[in-house]
């Protein structure tokens, strides 16, 4: 990986930690001091790389995992600021990325009651639930905003 | 991946989306791949794990087999 690429994977996990939403290229090349086309440039390295996911005009955010740039049904609470996740994985990965105690406020899929899942650093509490798999491992990367 | 509130509700949901049922993770379990997946993702040296790192990760867990093998070819 290039270090312009480091500078901006770090830049972009730096701005969904203190905002909990996607920089976009412009506000991240400022930040940063480099042109706007090089940050794009970085996201497609990235992207191509697996380390972030992006729109289909391969220029905005979608995925940091764990973090999600749009909003889903999985929401996690971390010292008063909102995040959202891209599945349940990611929802206990922003806790477990962070290292503070969260709460994860999701649903049941099928009933679609909400499911608070108090986190700490030994893990969740015991609420009871499980977690469905739909997409086997080897298939997760053919369609990851499915998986 | 989708939290139910138990077994019975992801059997409804299948029928309901005719989705195939697939293997269930207990939150225990999905915490253990959340840290080991997520717990440096925020430092400079962070990576994703190998095909072979994670096929060992689940396997500490109990999730064997070709579902979580990334590299098996048994679903294409």
């Amino acid at each position: 990986m290039i270090d312009t690429d480091l500078e901006v994977r770090h830049a972009v996990y730096e701005h969904f930690v203190a905002t909990g939403e996607a920089p976009t290229a412009a506000g991240l090349a400022s930040t940063l001091g480099i042109e706007s086309q090089d940050a794009v440039a970085a996201f497609q390295r990235l992207f191509e790389r697996r380390l972030l996911v992006l729109a289909a005009d391969r220029e905005q955010i979608l995925m940091a995992p764990p973090f999600s740039g749009v909003p889903t049904q999985h929401r996690v609470i971390v010292d008063g600021r909102e995040y959202f996740a891209n599945c349940a994985w990611d929802a206990l990965g922003i806790v477990a990325a962070l290292h503070r105690d969260g709460l994860v406020r999701s649903r049941c899929e099928q009933s679609l009651e909400p499911l608070d899942i108090p986190v700490h650093a030994a893990g969740p509490d015991p609420v009871p639930c499980v977690i469905h798999f739909a997409v086997p491992a080897s298939l997760w990367w053919r369609d990851i905003v499915f998986t | 991946m989708l939290f139910f509130r138990s077994e019975e509700h992801v059997n409804e949901w299948c029928q309901a989306t005719g989705l195939p049922r697939r293997p269930l993770v207990t939150l225990t379990q999905l915490w253990h791949l959340s840290v080991a997946w997520y717990a440096n993702r925020l430092t400079p040296e962070a990576r994703r794990p190998a095909p072979s790192e994670m096929v060992a990760i689940f396997a500490r867990i109990g999730l064997t087999g070709p579902f979580w093998d990334p590299q098996a070819d048994t679903f294409c």
